[in-house]
């Protein structure tokens, strides 16, 4: 049966959160995989994973094989990981593609660009063409992309609004920021497995009432009365903060700042979620980004990347920024999995959130209750002229 | 196809050795040509092409020529 919305869309005050079915039934994780994730703009990668021309590399996205290429003309284009012939998997493990994409079943080629150009016997020995097998119709299945402060966007579906449109206000928002973001190379990189749905980790995120409790050590120098909530309901959310204090090493050097910042990224910062799963940092010396990666019903891969505002940064100074960034989310580990145990309390009712502090919360609630709404209109829409 | 050159065929499949497949292929198709057996030098070709296609090798472009002068490739 479907999850009872209308309690998610209710204003803050007397809304609940979304069910315990949304993050322990795997009924609504499929719902939620096609009407949430696919639907959207997802988070897949980094443009930084194919730094050089012809780098290829295969990634699973909710069981979906993908292929992340870097083509000779340095575009970052994603493709369905298959062949047009007989659905092989092309490429099984990142290497550089020298020339075409070679299938290894029956070796038909594809140009970077995902063109097909080669179709070996398809007419019978030696006979590599047939009146039947046009090649122009059959590259590659290419996904719609979107690269972003050096995350490759995805929409599996292929029918979202353009990314550009769909997070107007967001680019616009941090367009202060549009200069170019270095990622920090191999120590800036981390993977963190949690037990949890995907969105939890979002929740969390997205707030910052739980700043205090949950890392003392920020709440030292930025006090939760420092920040500030960021709710665009039905586009995104997140948190700001007055107080931003940069990294420095024992000689007392900093990261270079990004150019042309106005002063109020002298000590301010925001960290806001892309809906559905990318969860970005923006600071004037230096930013990141957790792609959320859904493994499972109740597990998370949050992979970690950080960047800079020069190619050049201190090796040192880098990896202590890794470092305090990762003690920071390890510290969140534990609550959204608490969260995710939670879950299956049966009198569990979503949850009451705080007005003043969860707004940031909520907005991401109705956001994806929307979206399985939308999802849901359509599918019955389909079933009727089915019918 | 001599014992020899298909030996040495199998062996650069067996090493992965693609750069070696499209000079290897290449030779069988031109002496399959030369014995006048054009299905066999095609086969070889197509071969020698698709390699030469994968690694960006320099004979891509004679290979293709050579199955589009034979209607084999367009």
């Amino acid at each position: 049966m479907a999850t009872d919305l209308s309690v998610v869309r209710q204003p803050i005050e007397t809304a609940n959160g979304l069910s315990n079915d949304h993050y322990i039934d795997p009924v609504v994780f499929e719902e939620e995989r096609q009407a949430v994730l696919f639907n959207s703009w997802s988070g897949l990668a980094t443009a930084a994973e194919v730094p050089e021309l012809g780098d290829a590399k295969p990634v699973e996205f909710l069981g979906v094989p993908l292929l992340l290429m870097r083509g000779k003309d340095n575009v970052v284009r994603v493709f369905q990981n298959t062949c047009r012939h007989r659905g092989m998997i092309l490429v099984s493990e990142p290497k550089k593609i020298e020339g075409a994409i070679r299938c290894p079943y029956h070796s038909w080629c594809y140009s970077h660009k995902g063109a097909l150009v080669s179709t070996p016997h398809v007419g019978g020995a030696g006979h590599n063409t047939h009146e039947n097998i046009d090649r122009d119709t059959l590259g590659l299945t290419e996904i719609p992309s979107y690269i972003w402060r050096d995350i490759v966007f995805v929409n599996i579906s292929g029918d979202a609004d353009p990314f550009e449109v769909v997070h107007a206000e967001l680019l616009e928002r941090w367009k202060e920021f549009d200069s170019p973001h270095y990622h920090g190379g191999a120590d800036s990189t981390f993977t963190l497995p949690v037990k949890t749905n995907w969105k939890l980790a979002v929740e969390n995120y997205c707030e910052s009432y739980h700043l205090p409790w949950i890392h003392p050590g920020l709440n030292s120098y930025s006090r939760l009365e420092d920040h500030y909530n960021i709710n665009q309901y039905g586009r995104f959310s997140g948190q700001g903060t007055y107080v931003y204090r940069q990294l420095t090493n024992d000689a007392g050097d900093v990261f270079p700042d990004f150019p042309g910042l106005s002063e109020k990224w002298n000590t301010g910062a925001e960290y806001i979620t892309v809906y559905p799963n990318v969860l970005l940092g923006a600071q004037r010396d230096h930013g990141f980004a957790i792609i959320l990666e859904p493994t499972a019903l109740d597990e998370t891969k949050e992979h970690v990347h950080l960047y800079y505002a020069s190619q050049d940064t201190d090796d040192e100074l880098r990896a202590k920024n890794t470092v305090q960034w990762r003690e920071v989310f390890e510290e969140d580990v534990f609550v959204v999995e608490g969260m995710q145990k939670g879950r299956h309390a049966p009198h569990f009712d979503g949850g009451r959130f705080s007005p003043a502090m969860d707004a940031p919360t909520h907005c991401f609630h109705d956001w994806v209750a929307s979206r399985i709404q939308i999802h849901r209109e359509q599918q019955q829409a389909k079933s009727q002229a089915a019918e | 196809m001599s014992r020899d050159l298909e030996d040495q065929i199998l062996e650069a499949h067996a090493q992965h050795d693609q750069m070696s497949l499209v000079t290897l292929y290449q030779k069988a198709g031109r002496i399959a040509e030369q014995d006048g057996d054009i299905d066999a030098a095609c086969f070889f070709w197509t071969h020698a092409y698709v390699f030469a296609l994968e690694q960006a090798h320099p004979a891509r472009d004679d290979l293709h020529a050579r199955l589009v002068t034979y209607g084999r490739e367009t």
